[in-house]
């Protein structure tokens, strides 16, 4: 017979640290922080809050219909109804053609294509196109994100190509514009993110830290759309820094926790838990502070879509009368060495 | 006896026994093949029969087996051994068998059970001429270990003019044999010119695990019927087949499997990554439900904690030391926690929790069953636990090899373990008799 399970219960709910509501511009207040998770470097604090009905989920309603040309993504709103908000850096692996990225986000109606003329090409060469079964799509890595949100606009497909090639040299790998080395060759290790890391019900957003540095804040419009995009954010834009960071498995001892029966192991590994959410709290208390600049880039009825800027910070955030739809937020450190060290680590 | 530590010991150490011309008998493990054939002889016998025991240690077994005495062991016991051992002799390669019997001359075994054995082997082997050809010195040499080399050139000489059942060739060698018909030509044949030019059959004429073959492509519904069923339900089908098809595949499961006598513990991951997703969903946690499902049925007592969702809404987190705690607090005889590896809140916690126990006093065992996807997962980083006892599984033939492992760790899973490899032993020796039986014919 199956026994019920005994549900440790989340963490109290909290709100979102002030500093993520940029100063007062983004309407976080109905948001709420949930039990955080960690895989290796990566620790992800889920977030909840109130769904925005209407928005087309990525995966189902926003289709990549061509590539005319090198730096040139159509992307079309194949939903009956609802406005398509294309999540920001989203890139395509595709057939038989380069692969490309977008620097920006943007609205699609319902039934509506778009041509971005600004997107940036991720593969140098021709080397490394997959085959059809393997298309998938991803957000660009955060170390490349500030850069990319920067050359928006830009025209010239080749734009990032040099700061790809900065950072496949950073991670050990031959030194060319080609993201292929990271996304398909890493792939097997970065897709495990999406299991070390579970969503929770309900969930339509997270805090994203990785060895205790904020790296980033992504709220969608609902559970259903951040789902969709949950694997590409996990496993390519956190998750490449994270596999970066991996602590040695083979280098951790298990320290026992301290207790002479059931009842007192119990109660060390509940006061254990309770001092790493501490400690996860004070990384929210002490997330970077600074002047941000939000600039308006586009409409679509009472929906704002606009970039952010700031010494510490950048992305773009949806508003709708003020109240907070959507939000890709990122720091634009680029290291992550350990804030310090885990005192039960030897 | 140490059994999860000698079952392992089994299953990986497959060095062969070596046997240097002149010199003495090779044998590494000697020391921890005795002592376990001396703390319990037929359990230690009966665990050659595990499935996926390496077949150079079932090689051991035989031999330690037929080289201790049988002094003080009652008739049961010894009619058990000797079918094990006539098992063996057929289930190990000819060659490994005729290495085990020329130790046992060096080391001049030449109890009444062995005699049995090595005659049994030399003369009534499905193979026997085609070994007798290719072997004949060494097999020859294993005959007259057995009976004595005057005794048995004396029956050679005796089966050479034609005697097949006077007093002395009854008592000295017929009372041995189960097929005097077919095997007395086959002691001329000893001492005739045998064959330069015949090769020794290299394979075992009985098979002790069926070789697994991994599908070209593993998908979610071909890692065997239970699971396959189970995916069908999980993605919504209502055919009422289904359930029927199901109940039928679980007591086809466990149709050869004795009850445990005891209270296991599941700690069942339910969380989101055990359902998966695109080609891989449900494969996981299909596979895992099926293990509860059998594990149900064998069991006295199954207490099953669940971890995130449950097996049909699988969600959130995965707190596997919470669960290992709830599971600990049922009084259990075993635990087995069985999860895909990936913990989360927080990763290291079942690690340190595992760690404190014995400190706390608690001595239930603990394994960690992997739930994979295919025998190759990269399990690199999925390994949240890794001091504890670990096995994967993926197919539903590998709980045959599972739950002798899980239930070897605790002591009430020792008379589950003895039992189910008799029943697996009564099979192979009707197996055994069958292929003698149609070899003589």
């Amino acid at each position: 017979m199956s026994a019920p399970t005994t549900d440790p219960g989340p963490d109290p709910a909290a709100p979102l640290p002030g500093p993520l509501d940029l100063t007062g511009a983004l309407d976080l207040t109905g948001h709420r922080l949930g039990t955080p998770q960690q895989a290796g470097a990566l620790t992800m604090v889920p977030v909840t809050g109130p769904a925005r009905p209407g928005v087309t989920p990525p995966r189902g309603g926003l289709k990549l219909r061509r590539v005319p040309g090198y730096g040139q993504v159509e992307l079309h709103n194949g939903a009956d109804t609802g406005v398509a908000i294309v999540p920001l850096h989203l890139g395509y692996i595709q057939d038989a053609a380069q692969n490309h990225a977008l620097c920006r986000s943007a609205f699609l109606a319902a039934g509506q294509s778009l041509l971005f003329t600004d997107a940036c090409c991720v593969q140098e060469s021709q080397g490394g196109l997959l085959a059809e079964r393997d298309q998938w799509f991803f957000v660009l890595p955060l170390e490349l994100r500030a850069r990319a949100l920067e050359l928006r606009g830009v025209q010239g497909y080749s734009k990032l190509w040099t700061d790809i090639a900065d950072l496949n040299t950073r991670y050990g790998l031959p030194r060319r514009g080609h993201l292929e080395q990271i996304l398909s060759r890493k792939r097997p290790v970065l897709t495990q993110f999406q299991s070390r890391l579970e969503l929770q019900p309900g969930q339509l957003g997270a805090l994203f830290f990785i060895n205790g540095h904020f790296a980033g804040l992504e709220i969608a419009p609902d559970p259903a759309y951040f789902a969709d995009v949950w694997a590409a954010l996990v496993c390519f834009a956190y998750g490449v820094p994270a596999w970066h960071h991996e602590p040695d498995p083979a280098g951790r001892t298990a320290e026992p926790l301290r207790g002479d029966s059931l009842e007192e192991l119990r109660a060390a590994l509940d006061a254990d838990r309770a001092h790493r959410a501490a400690q996860i709290t004070s990384w929210l208390t002490r997330l970077p502070t600074g002047p941000v600049r939000l600039r308006h880039e586009d409409t679509y009825l009472d929906l704002r879509l606009s970039t952010v800027t700031a010494p510490h910070l950048a992305g773009q955030v949806v508003t709708e009368h003020g109240r907070t739809v959507y939000a890709s937020l990122f720091t634009t450190r680029t290291t992550f060495d350990p804030r310090t060290p885990d005192p039960r680590r030897t | 006896m140490d059994t999860p530590t000698l079952l392992a010991h089994l299953e990986t150490h497959d060095t062969p026994v070596r046997l240097p011309r002149g010199g003495t008998l090779c044998w590494d493990d000697a020391d921890l093949h005795r002592a376990a054939q001396a703390s319990d002889p037929e359990g230690y016998a009966l665990l050659a029969l595990a499935p996926g025991v390496a077949p150079w240690q079932r090689a051991r077994v035989l031999l330690q087996t037929l080289a201790a005495s049988q002094a003080g062991l009652d008739d049961t016991t010894r009619a058990t051994l000797a079918r094990l051992a006539h098992v063996l002799t057929l289930a190990l390669p000819p060659a490994q068998v005729i290495t085990v019997l020329l130790a046992l001359r060096r080391l001049r075994a030449n109890h009444k059970h062995t005699t049995r054995a090595i005659l049994r082997f030399v003369l009534e082997h499905p193979d026997a001429d085609a070994l007798i050809a290719a072997r004949r010195p060494a097999l020859t040499d294993c005959f007259e270990h057995a009976l004595g080399k005057t005794t048995a050139r004396g029956c050679a000489r005796r089966v050479a003019d034609g005697d097949t059942g006077s007093d002395y060739l009854r008592r000295r060698l017929l009372r041995f044999l189960a097929d005097p018909d077919a095997a007395l030509p086959r002691v001329n044949a000893l001492y005739g010119p045998g064959d330069p030019a015949a090769t020794a059959p290299g394979d075992a004429a009985l098979t002790l695990d069926t070789p697994r073959r991994q599908p070209p492509t593993v998908t979610a519904t071909n890692r065997g019927d239970i699971a396959a069923t189970l995916v069908h339900l999980y993605r919504g089908a209502h055919d009422e087949d289904l359930y029927v098809a199901l109940g039928r595949q679980v007591a086809a499961a466990v149709a050869d499997l004795p009850p445990f006598p005891g209270t296991l513990a599941l700690v069942l991951d339910a969380s989101a990554s055990m359902r998966g997703y695109g080609e891989r969903e449900w494969a996981l946690l299909s596979q895992t439900a099926a293990l509860r499902m059998v594990l149900e049925q064998v069991c006295d007592r199954l207490e099953v904690v669940e971890v995130g969702g449950d097996e049909r809404a699988p969600r959130g987190a995965t707190d596997l030391a919470c669960g290992l705690l709830d599971a600990l607090a049922r009084g259990p005889d075993l635990v087995a926690v069985v999860s895909d590896g990936y913990e989360n809140r927080y990763p290291g916690d079942l690690a340190r929790l595992t760690a404190a126990l014995p400190g706390a006093g608690v001595a239930t065992p603990v394994v960690f069953c992997h739930a994979q996807f295919t025998a190759g997962d990269d399990l690199t980083l999925r390994r949240p636990a890794p001091a504890l006892p670990q096995r994967g599984f993926w197919h539903q033939d590998d709980f045959a090899e599972l739950l002798p492992w899980m239930f070897g760790h605790c002591a009430a899973g020792q008379p589950w373990l003895r039992a189910a490899l008799r029943v697996r032993l009564t099979d192979l020796h009707r197996q055994a008799a069958h292929l003698t039986t149609r070899s003589a014919a």
